[in-house]
């Protein structure tokens, strides 16, 4: 069970359907790890529901219900499969089965350094990078700071930084102002998803000339 | 905007099914492709689904139509798909027409992404049934709630929900502080009573 959450304001973002695809997918990640987020949404999709339903209807003529009503025939009801096996388990989700097409030994990953290895994943998402990164046991990302958001969610292993120690299904978000340098834990390789809306900054000295190599890749 | 519309939800003690009139219809169509049942759900949600696309009024009325139709087959298609047990209909129509509309400004915006909306909806199915109970609850609850907000916290809302905009676009077009926004959303969702673990 995830101890770290995303912020009410983007579990909102998410049930209005506001929030980026790359963001969404991160939230919606989380989802399947998170029973208690999961009802969240539900009860936010409510006040949505809610005012949908209290709307000044706009009108609608007949036309566009003939027009429905004669193309029923080609789209038969369909047989509902439950999905109840892919709720609340904590296999990767299927959302990110989806966008990786295979195991994460299948990805191409990037070298870093020695302990971070990076893959990006494409959402079509103009503004956001969605990666996965593959940290070392014991390994750590160089302390940085970031020049726009960086949204975490464990997949495997864990980390811990100055805020805490983060398993699978944890989320963090991160702002421009905040530096942190996430060390995985000593026993197992870490493998995170993260989405950026800008590029890493190293702050430390020795990574600094690291910061031009590391350009947003979004898409 | 009328806030709360007149009660169509009838419960019955102690299982507390939802016999209201569109439930029914979803049930008919699914198990009998009742057409008749479809009109019904037709007239009284069409109208609904364009008032939501039109809102935020970025959607032209010809995309707006385009939307009825695609959302109102989709209830035909999916009607089995609906549980009465642990939703309103209106809130399992909502569902549908909201993703119908995020993917429909994706594709206007030449967006080129493998993910549908709705593949980010949190699948209920497998919840216990003490918790759809919650979740049932918990919508009979806004709804009894959301007359009582003030206007401020309504008009942002309708704004998050209603036109699809981000707290940041809210916060520019009323032209108010980030800050505001998302501390009026945040009070009207917890007047609400919508539970939410601390981040």
């Amino acid at each position: 069970m995830a101890t770290f959450h995303p912020q009410l304001e983007l579990l909102t973002e998410h049930a209005a359907g506001s929030l980026s695809v790359a963001q969404s997918a991160c939230v919606a990640a989380h989802l399947n790890y998170c029973a208690e987020c999961r009802h969240s949404v539900v009860q936010l999709q409510n006040i949505g529901a809610t005012l949908f339903e209290s709307a000044d209807p706009s009108p609608v003529g007949d036309v566009l219900l003939n027009r429905v009503l004669a193309r029923l025939d080609e789209e038969a009801p369909l047989h509902h499969s439950s999905a109840a096996d892919q709720a609340g388990n904590n296999a990767t989700p299927a959302l990110l089965q989806r966008l990786m097409q295979g195991d994460f030994s299948d990805l191409p990953w990037r070298k870093v350094t020695d302990a971070l290895r990076i893959t990006r994943l494409q959402t079509g998402d103009p503004n956001y990078e969605f990666a996965l990164y593959h940290i070392k046991a014991g390994g750590v990302i160089p302390d940085h700071g970031h020049r726009g958001s960086e949204m975490t969610l464990i997949l495997e292993g864990g980390f811990s930084d100055d805020r805490g120690t983060y398993h699978p299904g944890d989320f963090t978000y991160r702002r421009q102002e905040d530096e942190h340098a996430p060390q995985a834990l000593a026993d197992q390789d870490c493998i995170c998803l993260a989405v950026l809306d800008a590029p890493l900054r190293f702050t430390g000295w020795k990574h600094r000339w690291m910061n031009p190599f590391l350009r947003l890749h979004a898409g | 905007m009328q806030v709360v519309g007149e009660r169509q939800n009838v419960w019955t003690a102690p299982t507390g099914r939802r016999t209201d009139e569109w439930s029914e219809c979803l049930t008919q169509i699914a198990e009998h492709e009742d057409r008749a049942a479809f009109t019904r759900l037709f007239r009284h949600f069409a109208p609904l689904i364009k008032a939501f696309a039109l809102s935020g009024s970025t959607m032209s009325a010809t995309h707006a139509d385009e939307l009825v139709q695609e959302v109102m087959l989709k209830v035909w298609q999916k009607a089995a798909a609906f549980n009465p047990e642990k939703a309103a209909a209106s809130t399992w129509v909502y569902t549908i027409a909201r993703n119908c509309r995020t993917d429909m400004f994706r594709r206007l915006q030449k967006f080129d992404t493998p993910l549908a909306a709705e593949d980010f909806t949190p699948e209920q199915d497998g919840e216990e049934p003490f918790a759809q109970l919650q979740s049932k609850r918990s919508g009979e609850r806004i709804r009894e709630m959301m007359a009582d907000l003030p206007a401020d916290q309504t008009q942002i809302l309708a704004k998050v929900y209603m036109e699809g905009k981000s707290h940041a676009e809210a916060a520019a077009e009323l032209d108010l502080p980030l800050g505001t926004v998302k501390s009026r959303v945040r009070l009207a969702i917890q007047k609400l009573q919508v539970q939410f673990e601390r981040a």
